[in-house]
């Protein structure tokens, strides 16, 4: 057994022996991937596998380095880029993730990315796919 | 400052290229000569073309530290650096298919499921899915 395979197998029993921990989050994890264009919060996210919404952050959290609103935040960005790339205008893309408002969405884009929607839909229509 | 390019040491260029682009699916993005011997050799993923680029940079060929330092992360079966995949049991079965030896099959860790294989230039390269 190498070096590697021995620390996975060690890690694997001290940080991982929870199943149903792990389960609780990655349910979590798979519901908000499914519905990151509806309106999430941790008390509808908490009733999904019965559990508290302070227990499913911490929980969260630990596994994942995250809290579920940080993911949710990633994945809808990520989705963004996808539809922009498309060619998808950017109110609509604003509203297919699941924001509200198109000035909320348009400057958190803009802090996680440091270009603006339109600016990224604009670079993305000019990069040339293999 | 922003992350552009990750290096991934490799004991020859070209048949990195060749592993890298044939067997993985990555693109040739930037290869411009550097002396007779070596390249500025970069791959993007054909998903994420505008992503980070894989620099394949041929320290070991040259710098005795660092062809040591691979050897020992190889034969402790550490990988260099890992790729995301969205199936790990998928993709193993596709590399295999390719002739890639792996190291460790589809193995579930907690929330991620990896795989690690042999990239033929030096590096054991770990493979992750999220669950």
């Amino acid at each position: 057994m190498t070096f590697y395979l021995s620390e996975v197998t060690r890690i694997r029993s001290t940080c991982y022996g929870n199943q149903a921990q792990l389960e609780t989050v990655m349910v979590t994890r798979r519901y908000i991937n499914h519905n990151f264009d509806k309106k999430l919060n941790l008390k509808l996210l908490s009733h999904i596998h019965f559990t508290s919404k302070f227990h499913l952050l911490r929980l969260f959290k630990r596994y994942y380095g995250q809290t579920p609103q940080q993911y949710l935040t990633d994945k809808r960005i990520e989705k963004a880029k996808e539809l922009l790339s498309k060619g998808t205008p950017v109110n609509e893309t604003c509203f297919e993730i699941g924001f509200e408002s198109p000035c909320s969405f348009s400057t958190l884009f803009k802090s996680r990315t440091g270009i603006s929607p339109a600016g990224f839909q604009k670079r993305a229509t000019f990069a040339m796919p293999v | 400052m922003k992350v552009k390019v990750i290096s991934v040491p490799v004991m020859d260029q070209e048949k990195a290229l060749q592993f890298y682009t044939q067997k993985l699916g990555f693109i040739k993005k930037i290869d411009v000569p550097l002396s007779e011997h070596s390249r500025w050799l970069t791959v993007v993923s054909k998903e994420e073309q505008d992503g980070p680029q894989i620099l394949l940079e041929p320290a070991p060929q040259h710098f005795e530290p660092a062809k040591v330092y691979q050897k020992a992360l190889f034969e402790a079966g550490i990988p260099y650096t890992q790729f995301n995949v969205d199936n790990a049991a998928q993709e193993y079965e596709r590399l295999v298919n390719l002739g890639v030896e792996f190291s460790i099959t589809p193995t579930e860790m907690g929330t991620v499921k990896i795989a690690v294989f042999n990239d033929t230039c030096g590096n054991n390269i770990q493979l992750v899915e999220m669950l």
